[in-house]
């Protein structure tokens, strides 16, 4: 089976802001993304990549969630200042217009930003309670995937909080949001998670998404354990500019072949894109795709 | 009618003083000086005339807001200012196009007028070359437009104040501090009908409350965008001056109002508003009206 190229979410493209000031000095009736999601997308695409996601660019991860939720206010952080709930869809309408344009041969990679993430980037005046407010932006994520799952060919659970503090109830936060979820899901957690491999391949996704470049250790930690997860390796790293060239990364993701078998399904970069610089940002997708295809044969 | 708990900020323009509680400073009103084509200074200077005159016997503020839309009108610009205004007095300068900002600013520097600007406006556009060149001539004044495309609320203009909405690198009102402006009012973005533009009247009592600074917007923005009041011409002119009513009466401390022509609607208008919100201040909050305040020409 091929192994497929991913993104994990976020891409480098920002918006213009002379134009978005440009649509407030004209009073315009709406301030469009659309060429920026587009912008993203295509740089995905030509760099070859099997399967995007709509680059995340309206906002960090976490207000991209936040300020779409009852309960929440988006100051300077997000202010949790009453009950945490769904108040309608969040990346429906971005994945739709990715849809809209996305070369029938790639797929859509929907991202929510997980609930235990969410929580632990808030500041909570209304529930004295953090695991009362994970579940409820679980519940609340659960809503948003309902909506998507149409729309995309896989969902993604963004939980890089995990590899700091895996709380006792993660197996059960995760599975509040994929429980009768018909795509396939993934729950990538980015860090160095090789203490805590033995609690990821119980969690209620079909594929494990690690930050396998940065922290290699993961490879002897996942060695210890039997898994039946599918796997996304991440084969660049996310945190640093220099352009992994592609034998490296032919190199990198054959020991993941070593390790995985035909469960390695995915390669990706360790993380989200968002901070290195746009050119070196579709460099390493570049590379990632000419590695895959080495890999591939 | 309101009375805040932040500490008010009271900024002194070259003269003319602007925010604290409500009540105890009039409105400060801008009148924009629009040019069509070449500038009509004539004309200009006619209804500058008007507008003084009419603050003066109502006791509210008036400041020219002057629009600049071309390169070549610049130095004629200032050069009217700086000759036909009162001297010392505070003006505007009301500049969308990112080549003009940089281009006025040291023609003010040159004619000593940079103490005397306010600069309108400082906002998520800003370019690197604006930051640059308002470092090294920098206005003692800035209006900031706390405008937040991905959240029209008043809790997002407060964001767009304090991070930049993570559309620029760091919060507006931070970018100022850095750029030397010493005194910042703050404009809460009026946007079209349908685009939760009530909220930029509703964000002026948050602004004053979080900041203590000086808050006010361009309300007639609103009007002048409105298709539903076509239906109703007649009415349009009442109701473009009446919205700046909404800015007083929530404790706001400007209203960019429009044409100058207007001044003469306009400012009687708000000068009863402010003796209306004087009236209960004093008797409510204890706040009293400065010496030249419109309830002391009533009397």
């Amino acid at each position: 089976m091929k192994i497929e190229t991913c993104v994990i979410g976020s891409y480098p493209v920002f918006p213009d802001t002379s134009v978005l000031m440009d649509g407030y000095f004209r009073q315009a009736d709406t301030f469009s993304w659309e060429p920026w999601i587009t912008t993203a997308v295509s740089d995905m695409v030509s760099a070859g990549i099997d399967i995007v996601s709509d680059g995340q660019t309206r906002d960090p991860f976490i207000q991209l969630f936040t300020r779409k939720l009852n309960g929440c206010r988006v100051r300077d952080r997000t202010e949790i200042i009453g009950k945490i709930a769904y108040d309608g869809p969040i990346t429906v309408d971005d994945q739709l217009f990715v849809k809209s344009f996305l070369p029938k041969t790639a797929k859509l990679k929907g991202v929510l930003t997980g609930p235990f993430t969410l929580m632990r980037s808030c500041v909570d005046s209304y529930y004295s309670d953090e695991k009362q407010i994970a579940f409820d932006f679980a519940q609340a994520l659960h809503k948003e995937a309902e909506k998507v799952q149409g729309v995309v060919d896989m969902i993604s659970i963004d939980e890089p909080f995990f590899s700091n503090e895996l709380p006792d109830y993660a197996i059960e936060l995760i599975g509040t949001i994929t429980k009768n979820i018909s795509c396939p899901t993934v729950l990538h957690a980015c860090g160095d998670v090789s203490r805590i491999v033995s609690d990821f391949i119980d969690m209620p996704v079909d594929v494990l998404s690690h930050e396998f470049k940065a922290s290699p250790q993961l490879f002897d930690a996942f060695k210890e354990f039997s898994s039946s997860k599918q796997m996304c390796l991440g084969a660049v790293r996310s945190d640093d500019a220099r352009v992994e060239p592609v034998k490296e990364i032919v190199n990198h993701v054959q020991r993941g072949v070593d390790v995985f078998g035909d469960k390695l399904i995915q390669i990706s970069p360790d993380c989200g894109q968002r901070l290195l610089p746009r050119k070196v940002a579709f460099d390493k997708l570049t590379n990632l795709v000419q590695a895959g295809d080495i890999v591939n044969g | 009618m309101f009375s805040f708990t932040k500490k008010q900020v009271i900024v002194d323009i070259s003269g003319v003083e602007i925010g604290g509680q409500p009540g105890r400073f009039p409105t400060v009103l801008f009148g924009g000086v629009f040019f069509k084509g070449k500038p009509d200074f004539t004309t200009a200077e006619q209804h500058l005339k008007n507008m003084f005159g009419l603050g003066e016997k109502t006791g509210v503020f008036c400041v020219p807001d002057f629009f600049i839309r071309k390169e070549e009108y610049v130095e004629p610009i200032v050069d009217f200012i700086k000759h036909k205004l009162p001297k010392k007095y505070p003006f505007s300068i009301d500049i969308v196009d990112p080549t003009i900002k940089l281009q006025v600013l040291p023609v003010l520097a040159e004619h000593n007028l940079l103490t005397r600007t306010i600069y309108n406006s400082i906002h998520i556009g800003i370019t690197d070359e604006e930051r640059s060149v308002l470092k090294q001539y920098t206005p003692h004044t800035a209006i900031v437009v706390a405008f937040n495309p991905k959240d029209k609320s008043p809790d997002g203009k407060i964001e767009v104040l304090e991070n930049g909405a993570h559309l620029t690198d760091i919060g507006l009102l931070k970018l100022s501090s850095q750029l030397g402006i010493k005194n910042v009012i703050v404009d809460t973005a009026a946007l079209a009908p349908g685009e939760n533009s009530g909220a930029a009247i509703a964000a002026i009592p948050v602004v004053k409350e979080e900041y203590g600074l000086p808050a006010g917007c361009a309300i007639h923005n609103v009007v002048e965008k409105s298709s539903w009041l076509k239906d109703f011409a007649s009415a349009r002119k009442t109701v473009d001056v009446s919205s700046n009513v909404n800015i007083t009466l929530f404790g706001g401390d400007f209203a960019i109002f429009g044409p100058i022509e207007n001044a003469e609607f306009v400012i009687p208008t708000i000068a009863w508003q402010d003796i209306l919100v004087s009236e209960y201040t004093e008797n409510y909050f204890g706040v009293e009206p400065i010496d030249f305040h419109p309830r002391r020409k009533f009397f």
